[in-house]
C-alpha cells in the first residue's frame, strides 16, 4: 500500500493516545464530588500513563521502523483526599468528616488544556503532511 | 467523495475475473480489466488504481462504522478519507500525464 501522507501512522496514534488522557481527566472532573466509588471509597484520581510501541506489521504493510505512542495503563493517584466537616452526610464518619476525592479542579482544567493543544498539535501535523502532499501533487500541473 | 467513488465503482463494475477467484480477494474489490502483476507499466498502474480503491473502501467503511455508532474514534474516520482523497489525486495526476503523452505522440508529424 502506498504511504501518501508522510508520518500519518505516528500521528493517528498519538490522536488515540491524547484522546484517550481527555477522557480519563473528563471522568476525573465527573467525579470530583463522588465520595462513595464501587469499593466504597471515595474516588481515586486516574492519571494515563504513556509508552512507546513498535507498529505490528498489519496485511503487507511492512512494520514502521519508528515507535508510535501508545497507552501503557491508566492508573490510580494515590495521594490522600481532603477530608472536609459535613454533618448530614451519609458517607460522614463518627466525628462528622467525610473525605473528599482527591481531585483539585483547577489540576484537571490545566491538565485538560495541555491535553487538548497536544491534540490540537498533531491535528496540525496531519494538516501540514495533507497540505504537502496535495502542493507535491501540483508541482507535475504545469 | 461520492462522486470520485461512483465513478471508480463504475470501472470496476467493467471486466471482472471468474466469480470462484473473485470470492478469494478480500472485501475491497481488486480492480480487474488489468491484471495487477508483473512489473509493467500497466501492471503498476492496475495495482495503483486497486489500491487507491482499497483506500477509497477503508474510508467508507470507517465513515459507516462512526455513523452506525460504533467505537470509532472521529480523527481515524477522518484521516482515512484524507488519505483515500490524496491518493485519488494521485492517481488524477498519474492519467493525466498519461492522457498528456499520448495525445502528444498522436500530433507528432509522420
Amino acid at each position: 500500500m502506498i504511504q501518501i501522507l508522510s508520518g500519518i501512522q505516528n500521528t493517528a496514534a498519538a490522536l488515540d493516545a491524547e484522546r484517550t488522557r481527555i477522557d480519563v481527566i473528563s471522568q476525573n472532573i465527573a467525579n470530583a464530588n463522588n465520595t462513595h466509588d464501587l469499593n466504597g471509597k471515595p474516588y481515586q484520581r486516574q492519571v494515563v500513563v504513556f509508552e512507546s510501541a513498535l507498529k505490528q506489521a498489519m496485511n503487507g504493510e511492512p512494520a514502521s521502523q519508528l515507535p508510535v505512542l501508545q497507552v501503557a495503563r491508566i492508573e490510580r493517584d494515590s495521594r490522600p483526599g481532603q477530608s472536609i466537616y459535613s454533618p448530614g452526610n451519609p458517607d460522614a464518619d463518627d466525628h462528622d468528616m467525610v473525605v473528599m476525592p482527591n481531585i483539585s479542579i483547577s489540576e484537571e482544567m490545566a491538565d485538560m488544556i495541555n491535553a487538548s493543544r497536544s491534540f490540537e498539535a498533531n491535528l496540525a501535523v496531519v494538516k501540514n503532511a495533507r497540505q504537502m502532499a496535495m502542493q507535491t501533487l501540483a508541482m507535475g500541473r504545469h | 467523495m461520492p462522486s470520485a467513488m461512483s465513478g471508480l465503482d463504475l470501472m470496476s463494475r467493467a471486466p471482472r475475473i471468474a466469480p470462484a477467484e473473485l470470492q478469494t480477494l478480500g472485501q475491497p474489490q481488486e480492480i480487474s480489466g488489468v491484471q495487477p502483476s508483473g512489473d509493467s507499466f500497466a501492471g503498476m498502474l492496475g495495482k495503483m488504481v486497486s489500491d487507491v480503491n482499497a483506500k477509497q473502501h477503508a474510508a467508507g467503511d470507517s465513515v459507516a462504522a462512526l455513523q452506525a455508532g460504533q467505537n470509532v474514534p472521529l480523527h481515524q474516520a477522518v484521516i482515512a478519507m484524507e488519505e483515500a482523497n490524496v491518493s485519488f489525486q494521485l492517481m488524477v495526476e498519474v492519467r493525466n500525464k498519461l492522457l498528456e503523452s499520448y495525445q502528444e505522440i498522436m500530433r507528432m508529424q509522420i
